[in-house]
C-alpha cells in the first residue's frame, strides 16, 4: 500500500492496531484532521478522545489512560508535544514508564515548511534525548512511519515517532520492517566515509551519495531510524569500519542525530565527524524543497561538506 | 458512617505524618495536616481498595495533585496495611527510600500516580476516569488539589476536558485553605470564587467544611450519585489543622519541628488519647 504521506501512514497503522488490540485509543489535541485520523474516529468513535487545543492536558489524559491499562497514541504537532507538554511527557509518562505513544508531525524544515517557525520543529529530538525511558523513532518516509507505528507497540513504554506533513519522498519499498538495530545501510559504495542520515531529507542524501560515487568518493550511507538506541552495538560496529562520518538531519545539530553519532564515535571510535543540520538558526516559511536547498540540504551542498571532511587530517 | 474510626484514623495520620517529617528532617507538615480529614474519610470509609493487592484493576484511584502533602497519604497507606505492619521508619526523603519527597507511581505501593508538579492531577484523573468508562468499570477517580495550585493553566485544560466527556466518575476535592508556598492566595494573586469557576465549566459543585468528617462523607456520596458531569467539592480547610501553633501559620508550609515542637504535638494530637 502506498500513502500520501507519513500522517496517512500513521492513521492506517493506528486503525489496524486498534482492530486487533482493544487497549489502543487516540488522544487528540484538536489534531484529528491534522493527523489524518478522521476515518479512525468514524470506525472507533469511543476510542477517539478529543481534548481540544490542550497539549499538556492531552498528555496528562494519556498518562491517566495508560495508568489504567489503555495504550494511548497522542498525535499532534511535534513541538507542541515536546516543548509545550515536555514536562508532562517527562514526569507523568516517561518517569513512571507508562505505555504512551507520541507521534509528532511537522518535524523539521521539510515538515513545517510554509507554516514558518511556529510550526517547524527542529528541537524535538534534542529535548527527548535527555529524558530516560523514551524510545525515539525517526522513520524516513511514509512506509517506514507505518512500520514504526506498528513497531512502537512492541515496546512497553513511551515511544516518540517523528513524522512530517506530506512532503516526504518515498524511499523504502512497502513491507520493509522498521530496523530493530536502529539503522539500515542503504548504499554501500565503499569505505571512504560513512554518511548517517535520518528523516525526510534522506532522498537528498541518497542523491548526494550517488553523485559522490561518480566523483570517485565511495561512501556508505546508513539511515539511522532509532536515536539513543539502548542497544547501539551494531551501529558501533559499523562506525568502527570508518575514519570519517558525516551526519545529515533536518533538526538542530545539537541533540539529535549528530549528537548521537558524535557520542558513539567519541566513546567507541574517535574520528572526524561533520554534522549537517540547523546550526544556531531558526528556519522560515517556504516550500519544502526550496527550504531544504536554502538550508544546506541540496545533494550538491552535502557533497561539498563531504569533500571538506575528506580533507581533514590529510 | 464509621464516625469514631475515622476520627481515630485522622488523628493517627496526623501524628504519623508529623513523626515522618520530624524523623526525615524535611517535608511539608502544614499542607499535610490541611487534608488529613479528607484523606481519613476517603481511605477509612469511602474508597474501594485492597491494600494487599494495590494494583487491583477495579480499585478506586486517588491522585494527590498537591504531592508535597504526601506524608499524610503515606501515613494512610501505612495504616491501611499496604506495607504489612505499620511502617516503623519511613525515612522520608532519604536516599533509597520508598517514600520519596513527592509521590512516585511504581515505587511506592498504593500510589496511583506520580505527582508533585502542581496542576496535573485533574487532567490525569480525567484520563483515569475515561479509562473506567472505556472499560465499563465502576471505579471512581478522586483528585485532591490545592487551591493555590489552581493558578496552573493545565488545571483548566483538565477541567474542560472532563466536563466535555461528562465524567461523572471523577471527583475533585479542592483543599481550600487560602495559603500557598509564598503566602496567602490573596497576596499572590490567587484564585477567587473557585465554586463559580468550576461551575462555569459545567461541573457539579459542593462546598463543605473540609474538617467535618460527616460533611466530607456526605459530599463524596453525593458526587458518586452525580450523573453527566464531574464533581468538585470545595473543602474549606485550615492549613496545619490539628496543631494550634501550626494552624494558619504559613511558616509550616515546609518546616521540620524541633524536638520540643515534636514532643508538644504528642499532647496536642488526639493520637495521644488512643494509646500511642
Amino acid at each position: 500500500m502506498s500513502y500520501k504521506g507519513t500522517r496517512e501512514a500513521f492513521s492506517v497503522a493506528l486503525t489496524e492496531l486498534a482492530t486487533i488490540d482493544e487497549r489502543i485509543v487516540f488522544v487528540s489535541s484538536d489534531s484529528l484532521k491534522a493527523m489524518r485520523a478522521v476515518a479512525f474516529a468514524e470506525k472507533f468513535p469511543e476510542k477517539y478522545i478529543e481534548c481540544g487545543i490542550s497539549e499538556q492536558g492531552s498528555v496528562d489524559v494519556a498518562a491517566g489512560l495508560a495508568a489504567c491499562g489503555q495504550i494511548p497514541f497522542v498525535g499532534t504537532y511535534a513541538g507542541f508535544l515536546t516543548m509545550r507538554a515536555c514536562e508532562q511527557m517527562r514526569t507523568f509518562v516517561a518517569y513512571p514508564n507508562l505505555n504512551v505513544k507520541f507521534v509528532g508531525i511537522n518535524a523539521g524544515l521539510v515538515g513545517g515548511e510554509r507554516e514558518g517557525v511556529t510550526h517547524q520543529f527542529y528541537e524535538d529530538l534534542g529535548i527527548l534525548s535527555s529524558i530516560p525511558n523514551v524510545t525515539i523513532f525517526t522513520p524516513a518516509d511514509a512506509q517506514q512511519t507505518y512500520e514504526a507505528v506498528k513497531a512502537s507497540i512492541e515496546i512497553n513504554g513511551p515511544v516518540y515517532i517523528r513524522a512530517g506533513s506530506g512532503r516526504e519522498e518515498d524511499i523504502y519499498p512497502a513491507g520493509t520492517p522498521f530496523a530493530e538495530e536502529g539503522f539500515r545501510v542503504l548504499r554501500d559504495y565503499g569505505k571512504d566515509l560513512l554518511i548517517c542520515a535520518s528523516g525526510f531529507i534522506l532522498n537528498r542524501v541518497i542523491a548526494s551519495a550517488e553523485l559522490l560515487q561518480k566523483e570517485g568518493i565511495h561512501a556508505t550511507l546508513a539511515d539511522v531510524n532509532i536515536l539513543q538506541n539502548r542497544s547501539p552495538e551494531k551501529l558501533i560496529e559499523l562506525l568502527k569500519k570508518f575514519d570519517r562520518v558525516l551526519t545529515v538531519e533536518d533538526h538542530n545539530v545539537n541533540g539529535g542525530l549528530g549528537s548521537y553519532i558524535c557520542t558513539l564515535a567519541c566513546e567507541h571510535h574517535p574520528m572526524y565527524v561533520e554534522r549537517m543540520g540547523l546550526k544556531d538558526t531558526f528556519g522560515e516559511s517556504g516550500g519544502a524543497e526550496e527550504l531544504a536547498d536554502a538550508y544546506g540540504f541540496s545533494p550538491e551542498n552535502i557533497g561539498k561538506q563531504v569533500h571538506k571532511l575528506m580533507e581533514r587530517g590529510r | 458512617m464509621k464516625t469514631e474510626e475515622v476520627k481515630k484514623f485522622a488523628d493517627k495520620l496526623r501524628y504519623e505524618a508529623y513523626r515522618m517529617v520530624y524523623e526525615g528532617g524535611d517535608g511539608h507538615p502544614g499542607p499535610a495536616f490541611s487534608i488529613a480529614d479528607i484523606i481519613a474519610v476517603l481511605y477509612e470509609d469511602v474508597m474501594k481498595i485492597d491494600p494487599e493487592n494495590p494494583d487491583w484493576l477495579d480499585r478506586d484511584r486517588l491522585i494527590l495533585s498537591k504531592g508535597h502533602a504526601c506524608p499524610i497519604l503515606y501515613a494512610a497507606l501505612s495504616e491501611k496495611g499496604y506495607y504489612g505492619e505499620s511502617v516503623e521508619h519511613f525515612n522520608l526523603r532519604k536516599l533509597h527510600t520508598t517514600f520519596q519527597g513527592h509521590p512516585v507511581m511504581g515505587k511506592t505501593p498504593g500510589i496511583d500516580m506520580t505527582s508533585g508538579s502542581l496542576g496535573n492531577g485533574i487532567p490525569i484523573g480525567t484520563g483515569m476516569a475515561l479509562a473506567a468508562k472505556l472499560q465499563n468499570k465502576d471505579y471512581r477517580t478522586y483528585v485532591i488539589t490545592g487551591d493555590g495550585e489552581l493558578q496552573e493553566g493545565v488545571v483548566w485544560e483538565g477541567v474542560m476536558i472532563a466536563a466535555h466527556h461528562q465524567l461523572d466518575n471523577l471527583t475533585v476535592l479542592v483543599d481550600h485553605n487560602g495559603w500557598q508556598s509564598g503566602g496567602s492566595l490573596k497576596e499572590t494573586g490567587g484564585v477567587d470564587e473557585i465554586d463559580s469557576k468550576f461551575a462555569s465549566f459545567g461541573w457539579k459543585i459542593l462546598h463543605i467544611d473540609g474538617h467535618d468528617h460527616a460533611a466530607i462523607k456526605a459530599a463524596l456520596m453525593e458526587s458518586a450519585g452525580q450523573k453527566g458531569s464531574p464533581t468538585a467539592i470545595i473543602c474549606d480547610c485550615v492549613k496545619g489543622k490539628g496543631l494550634s501553633f501550626m494552624e494558619n501559620n504559613n511558616d509550616w508550609h515546609k518546616k521540620v519541628p524541633t524536638k520540643e515542637q515534636f514532643e508538644a504535638a504528642r499532647g496536642l494530637i488526639e493520637e495521644e488519647k488512643h494509646e500511642l
